[in-house]
């Protein structure tokens, strides 16, 4: 099935994300194996030529930016959990924030601040809206968030000019997007999964996603759903043999209910944003929805539990970052943003958070290296080629059927 | 210039009066008029809002969706106060009448929890009902509670925590009007042969725990004749063997403008509060206040939030006329003494 080319097939713009992800990703490996440029890399210099065809390769080879007699001296930056590396030394500040701060003097204020996509940007709109500064330079928001905030105008176009390892590292596949084909607003984060994440040796084996919502004394009043829409809706969807890359009414209505009968029987103890991972943690809950990277940041301290991947498939998506319209310290953004461009720093940040890169030559730096070789094969961080189907990508919502997912999803969230 | 300032001597008051007058407008009947205004809104942030009479549908649009939040608020407000009662008389009782130079102390501690935030000693609260806590953990072990025993994400913590969080409200009114009875009343009313109050107080005490217990227990969703027959026990028993009739005829009525204050001071807030469903209950569990911060702060919804704000203000203020013609502190002080 991987020999039709993913990107022309008439499907979704998430599916064409996903399969191109894929399809990109061999190829990718296949140029950067003949290349293999990432091998020697020079600490704080970009090593990665991008692939041979990719038209930026040519029009802009990475270079260091350029760097500019004033940057701020702080940034704002709000992220979800689990997001960025921890440093070693001090498990209080992150390694890269630490480097970034070292080379250009700039203090990020970092702070996890964000549960859910629709919480967060209500705490923004009123300041966007009213043309006052946000509080955040930088903002990390799901695509489908990326793409309203667009429409809405509330993003700040990047100065691309000044991000040469951004236009030359982010990995082909990210390009295809309708909403910002030029990738002007948004810089992919991370890209991962919604999984199940269970205490397995309370639960025993679990293969399917239809066990979070069966009523069994090892998990009766253990179990939590998540608050974002796309994922709670998509996971009940497959549990129902049903497609979430085309999501429809009757879907949705068949989902809520399916979610529903589990809480009317009190199999579930909470719907939560990020904050499941406390309950996981302190195992009050064994088994959640739950985002893939997470559950691998988790096994530090609770080796006990796992990702599991069921055989229905996992929701699949990509989050990003993006410069709220109004923030004070832009040009300082887009240099962080690039800086984590950079494939030896995204390499350092993807050691610590087990998502997948959108950064070129991670993978080759990986392999290359003696400490973190094992990563370079993670399916977590790496997924396999045969898994590209059972990566389901939630689809597109015209804006009168997101209010009707909306409020169905509501009467399972309480409020 | 003191001659000036004498003659117009009777303007002071007024004078005296502007710095609460101008607080008072600027943060309560501005941002009220407001919030009455924007709730006759129509449109979104995005697109900016228009005001219109004719959205007045936008109270029935608010208030259907939500009559079970409501229904829960004021159970749950209703079951805290009334445990707050239970816990704080007895509190303020024994400060008030027993507690000898150590009276200061023991204020004291009954407000220390309001040193630290709100919302940490919500959130402590996770910790010390989590399921395998210091509670639970030790009591699991003994076998005396089934495994997965939780009250975590249950109907009970959400009153649990009202119920600690109002406390103190509920006790210092109370410890006030006790503190200011003549005990030598007291002492008249058992030289007058008020003594224990014994079978009266056994039927009395069976019928308030009875039905306070019942009531508790829908809010709860425990089983109402098991809990009832508890309670009714229970009450019986204090009734029969720790009142004295003296405490009926003279301590009680004298103290209840402090139970009226108390449990006002107790409820509203209760009734709006969306922290403790938020931290300690769950979906089942949520209160009006959640949806109202949900409106306002998640969906950006002002209308609908306003139109809900609204309405819990017109709500409690009925509520509270309703207490004050029934157990009103004029009619009580008047007519006891």
């Amino acid at each position: 099935m991987s020999d039709q080319p993913l990107l022309d097939r008439p499907v979704t713009r998430r599916a064409v994300l996903v399969g191109g992800s894929l399809a990109g990703f061999s190829a990718f490996l296949a140029a950067c194996g003949t290349q293999g440029t990432a091998s020697s890399p020079t600490p704080g210099q970009t090593a990665t030529a991008p692939p041979a065809g990719t038209p930026a390769a040519t029009s802009a080879p990475p270079t260091t930016p350029p760097v500019r007699a004033t940057y701020s001296t702080e940034l704002n930056w709000a992220n979800w959990c689990c997001y960025l590396d921890v440093d070693p030394a001090d498990k209080t500040k992150w390694k890269t924030l630490e480097d970034f701060k070292k080379k250009y003097g700039t203090t990020v204020n970092y702070k996890e601040v964000i549960d859910a996509n629709e919480g967060f940007v209500a705490t923004i709109a009123n300041q966007i809206v009213a043309g006052q500064d946000p509080g955040w330079d930088i903002i990390t928001v799901t695509d489908w968030m990326v793409a309203r905030l667009i429409r809405l105008g509330w993003l700040e176009k990047f100065e691309t000019a000044n991000m040469p390892n951004f236009v030359a590292n982010v990995r082909d596949v990210y390009k295809a997007q309708t909403w910002d084909a030029a990738m002007a607003y948004h810089a992919p984060w991370q890209t991962g999964m919604t999984g199940i994440g269970a205490d397995t040796t309370k639960t025993g084996e679990i293969t399917s996603v239809k066990s979070l919502f069966e009523d069994d004394p090892r998990w009766h009043g253990k179990v939590e759903f998540l608050t974002e829409m796309r994922d709670a809706i998509g996971l009940s969807m497959l549990a129902l043999g049903l497609d979430p890359r085309t999501p429809t009414r009757d879907g949705a209505d068949k989902a809520v209910a399916l979610m529903k009968r589990a809480q009317a029987a009190k199999t579930v103890r909470d719907v939560k944003g990020n904050a499941y991972t406390e309950d996981l943690a302190a195992g009050v809950a064994v088994l959640v929805m739950a985002w893939s990277g997470d559950i691998v940041g988790l096994q530090a301290e609770a080796p006990n539990l796992k990702f599991i991947f069921p055989t229905e498939g996992v929701m699949f998506w990509t989050d990003n970052v993006c410069i709220p319209k109004g923030a004070v310290h832009k040009g300082t953004a887009e240099l962080l943003i690039d800086y984590c461009y950079v494939p030896e720093n995204a390499a350092q940040i993807e050691a610590g958070v087990a998502y997948v890169t959108p950064v070129k030559g991670v993978q080759e730096i990986f392999a290359a290296s003696a400490d973190n070789k094992a990563l370079a094969t993670d399916p977590l961080r790496f997924p396999p080629a045969g898994l590209e189907p059972k990566l389901v990508p939630f689809g597109i919502l015209s804006d009168e059927d997101e209010t009707y997912f909306n409020e169905q999803f509501a009467t399972v969230i309480g409020d | 210039m003191g001659g000036w300032l004498y003659r117009r001597r009777r303007f002071i008051p007024y004078l005296l009066l502007v710095p609460g007058l101008v607080w008072l407008i600027v943060f309560f009947a501005y941002p009220l008029t407001q919030v009455f205004l924007a709730s006759f809104w129509s449109g979104s942030v995005q697109q900016g809002y228009s005001f219109s009479i004719s959205n007045w549908t936008n109270y029935p649009d608010a208030i259907t969706p939500v009559l079970p939040h409501i229904g829960r608020s004021l159970l749950y407000s209703f079951a805290a106060t009334v445990l707050t009662l239970l816990i704080a008389y007895p509190l303020a009782y024994t400060i008030a009448m027993r507690g000898g130079r150590f009276k200061n102390l023991l204020l004291f501690l009954v407000v220390a929890p309001f040193f630290t935030s709100f919302l940490l000693r919500t959130l402590s609260w996770k910790i010390i009902l989590g399921d395998d806590g210091v509670v639970f953990g030790p009591l699991k072990g003994l076998g005396l509670l089934p495994e997965d025993f939780r009250v975590l994400a249950t109907p009970m913590a959400v009153v649990a925590g009202l119920t600690y969080n109002f406390l103190p409200f509920m006790t210092l009114p109370i410890y006030v009007a006790l503190e200011k009875i003549d005990f030598r009343l007291v002492e008249a009313a058992r030289d007058l042969y008020a003594g224990p109050w014994r079978r009266s107080g056994a039927i009395v005490g069976a019928l308030v725990g009875g039905v306070l217990a019942a009531l508790l227990a829908m809010a709860f969703d425990w089983s109402i004749p098991i809990t009832a027959v508890l309670a009714a026990s229970f009450g019986a028993f204090v009734g029969s063997v720790f009142v004295s009739e003296a405490f009926v005829r003279i301590t009680f009525p004298l103290s209840l403008p402090g139970v009226f204050a108390g449990s006002l001071l107790t409820f509203i807030p209760a009734m709006g509060d969306y922290v403790n469903a938020e931290f300690l209950g769950n979906p089942d569990t949520r209160m009006l206040g959640n949806v109202i911060q949900n409106r306002f702060l998640t969906q950006n919804n002002f209308p609908e939030a306003s139109a809900l704000s609204f309405t819990l203000m017109a709500g409690i203020l009925v509520v509270v006329v309703i207490y004050t013609k029934l157990l009103g502190t004029e009619q009580l002080t008047n007519s006891r003494i």
